[in-house]
């Protein structure tokens, strides 16, 4: 879908870009990172012409994308960047509705594709479409930002550190939503952050740059496991690679069945939930490290799973309520199945 | 809305005097209404005349309905008993009363004066009247201030003032006051000149505009020219009025001599064509600066968005950045505005007409009269403009930031 061949960047002598090839296949994720002043930005900017390359080329969909007026191009490719680039003279739905404008839509078109992205990104039931954007919150700028990005529903989506600017509760919520988004529209994105914790959370493929240059393109997992050499293993960090891979790891891949009882009887398992008549988790009996098997525990919601949870939160909230298994529910708090301490060691990458 | 409160020292005067402004203006206006004169009477257009207190010149209703609206002040400026937001009311309601009772009661003693005196005797304002319509006005400033009020409000109680004002003047009720017997001798004139004096303010607001927009355009997008340009502007502006008025006497007197063409025009040493030179060179500075300082404050990130999402330079000058930098660009507009009506007064001293025409006159000839009919005028659309400039400065703001 998208591919650099030998692309370079010259500012006089200095070479921000130097020589990168890589290929973005369709539907992928790619992510590209590196220590700031690594070129990541600039080779993002040089795929929509926003800077121009001094060597090499950029294939967008088998085009070289040179061939084509640079407006043209970039009205073909999503661009979403920090909320300060939404528009703050435009409403909402002006702001999302820019691109589609550009290509003069029919009205009609607009408004019924504006509503679409709203309810995409769950904006539709806070009357936010006629609203300013320094009336929105961090996290509802930044998804219009993305909305907007997606309007004239593009094959590619260009990212420069779209969450940058968010506090890290909000940016949770932002990257679990940016990847649903992913999984429902197979859209190609090219995502340009420093955070390794988001990389290794959102990408099919990291590309990870040094001074310019391609240190190594891989799938996250190859990247924890097969370092190409010392400087992606320091900058991956080597302290935590353990936590890193269990936050690729959602809870519903080591969620495994739970033991439930009606009453306070303990049952034959270790662990075991005991449920009200909804199925949904009152207590948990036994399963409390230092404690006679025998303890009953109320369940409280903070140490809850759900399925899509990465593995790395629900093993912080094993350790930090101190104890050996969470319940993984369901919408309706409904009891799925259990998530365990020795279940996190049982999985391999 | 609450007013911003300011930690106050804790004398008992200040437990018990919310708006210090508003006592002050009060005590003034109060004193002048006491101590100096209400109106003059003179025998004749040129002669100094014999001063008459306020307690003369108004009928009994007169004083009641000013101590009275005095009296709603004095309260609105003390702490207790009204809410703040309630006080605010009053005394913009009061402060207008005021303002209309004191012009009322002056066109008022007029009438009745000068039904037994001969033709020639003329009736003045005095000081007093001048000091409580300064303090009224300053009052009604104070409490919009205060009040931190929407634009609508301001707009509605600047029409009605206006209005009202305006109307006592149309009823004829002034007619017998020696400023508008004045206006009465020169009346063809009068309108001659005022339209005068706008044609020029606005032959030099719309090529300043037209010149100095695309300029500050220029300077933000060439930031080598920005010095050369900045210096080159500064220096226009650091040239007094009059020696530019006058700087540009010889060589457009000798243009228009050279081509008779040019002269047949307009083109001529005195007249229209220097003092919108002059005009226009003073308006450059503040357009191109404020355009300018407008542009820059647009944040780069939006305009990076801008092209990002596929708009042409074109598109993202017209649909992003002249629309964001506008409020920034009209405030250089008002600067601008204020100025040439202002300059334009001097602008008589070359032969250019305008409202400065009456001043000059009347200076020359000592009849104050006539000064004022040039000053009050020109002060009336300086405040009309820049009110009007600032409607819609806030007008020109993104939607929900206005206030």
């Amino acid at each position: 879908m998208i591919e650099l061949q030998g692309l370079t960047k010259r500012y006089g002598e200095t070479r921000v870009v130097d020589d990168i090839s890589l290929t973005v296949e369709q539907g992928e994720f790619c992510v590209l990172i590196g220590p700031s002043g690594c070129g990541k930005s600039t080779t993002l900017k040089m795929i929509n012409r926003l800077i121009s390359h001094s060597e090499g080329k950029v294939l967008v969909g088998g085009e070289d994308i040179t061939t084509l007026p640079p407006e043209r191009l970039r009205r073909r490719i999503g661009y979403a960047i920090q909320s300060i680039g939404l528009f703050p003279h435009w409403r909402v739905a002006d702001n999302i509705a820019t691109v589609p404008k550009l290509l003069k839509w029919p009205s009609s078109r607009i408004a019924a594709r504006v509503e679409e992205l709203l309810a995409l990104f769950q904006l539709d039931d806070e009357g936010l479409h006629d609203k300013y954007p320094h009336q929105l919150s961090g996290g509802q700028a930044q998804r219009v930002g993305v909305a907007r990005a997606l309007a004239a529903d593009p094959d590619v989506l260009l990212m420069d550190e779209p969450f940058g600017a968010v506090d890290p509760l909000t940016r949770d919520t932002l990257q679990a939503e940016l990847a649903r988004v992913h999984r429902q529209t197979g859209k190609t994105i090219v995502f340009v952050t420093h955070d390794m914790d988001e990389a290794l959370r959102l990408a099919s493929r990291v590309a990870l740059l040094n001074a310019g240059q391609l240190v190594q393109y891989d799938r996250p997992a190859e990247l924890l496991v097969a370092p190409a050499n010392d400087f992606v293993r320091d900058f991956i960090g080597r302290a935590d690679l353990g936590l890193k891979l269990l936050s690729r790891r959602r809870v519903e891949e080591y969620c495994r069945p739970a033991q439930r009882t009606r009453n306070n009887a303990i049952a034959s398992a270790p662990i075991t939930w005991q449920v009200d008549a909804n199925d949904r988790p009152m207590a948990l009996l036994g399963g409390r490290l230092g404690e006679p098997e025998t303890a009953r525990t109320v369940v409280n919601p903070e140490w809850t799973a759900t399925p899509e949870m990465s593995m790395k939160e629900a093993l912080s909230r094993m350790v930090w309520f101190r104890v050996t298994a969470l319940p993984v529910l369901d919408g309706e708090g409904r009891l799925l199945g259990e998530v365990t301490m020795s279940g996190v060691m049982g999985h391999r990458s | 809305m609450s007013v911003p409160h300011f930690p106050t020292s804790d004398t008992a005067s200040a437990r018990l005097v919310a708006n210090r402004v508003l006592v002050t203006l009060l005590g003034a206006g109060l004193l002048a209404a006491w101590l100096l004169p209400f109106a003059t009477m003179s025998p004749n257009r040129l002669a100094s005349g014999q001063t008459v207190g306020l307690s003369e010149a108004l009928s009994d209703w007169q004083v009641i309905a000013l101590l009275a609206l005095s009296a709603a002040l004095a309260v609105a400026a003390l702490r207790r008993p009204l809410p703040r937001e309630l006080a605010h009311g009053v005394i913009l309601l009061a402060s207008l009363g005021l303002l209309l009772v004191t012009l009322y009661s002056l066109g008022d003693f007029a009438q009745r004066t000068l039904v037994e005196k001969s033709p020639s005797a003329r009736v003045s304002q005095g000081s007093a009247f001048w000091v409580m319509v300064f303090c009224c006005a300053l009052a009604a400033i104070d409490a919009f201030q205060r009040a931190s009020s929407g634009w609508l409000l301001r707009l509605g109680y600047m029409l009605i003032a206006g209005g009202s004002v305006a109307m006592l003047f149309a009823s004829g009720h002034f007619d017998d006051l020696s400023i508008m017997r004045e206006y009465a001798n020169i009346r063809d004139n009068f309108s001659d000149q005022f339209i005068t004096h706008l044609v020029f303010v606005g032959s030099a607001l719309g090529p300043a505009l037209l010149i100095g927009v695309p300029l500050g355009l220029l300077a933000h997008r060439r930031v080598r020219l920005q010095g050369t340009l900045f210096s080159v502007l500064n220096f226009f502006q650091t040239i007094p009025s009059i020696a530019l008025f006058a700087l540009l006497v010889a060589p457009l007197s000798a243009l228009g001599n050279a081509f008779p063409l040019l002269g047949e025009w307009g083109v001529k040493g005195i007249g229209a064509a220097p003092a919108i030179i002059a005009l226009v060179m003073y308006a450059l500075l503040p357009v191109v600066r404020n355009t300018y300082a407008g542009l820059k404050g647009v944040p780069p990130a939006t305009v990076e968005a801008a092209l990002g999402m596929g708009m042409t330079a074109r598109q993202v000058l017209w649909r992003v950045e002249i629309p964001l930098a506008l409020p920034v660009i009209l405030s250089g507009l008002r600067i601008v505005t204020v100025q040439a009506i202002g300059l334009t007064v001097v602008a008589a001293l070359i032969g250019a007409g305008g409202l400065g025409a009456f001043i000059f006159q009347g200076l020359g000839q000592y009849a104050i009269d006539l000064v004022l009919l040039g000053a009050i005028p020109t002060i009336v659309l300086a405040v009309i403009a820049d009110f009007t400039l600032q409607m819609l400065v806030v007008l020109s703001k993104p939607a929900g930031t206005r206030r």
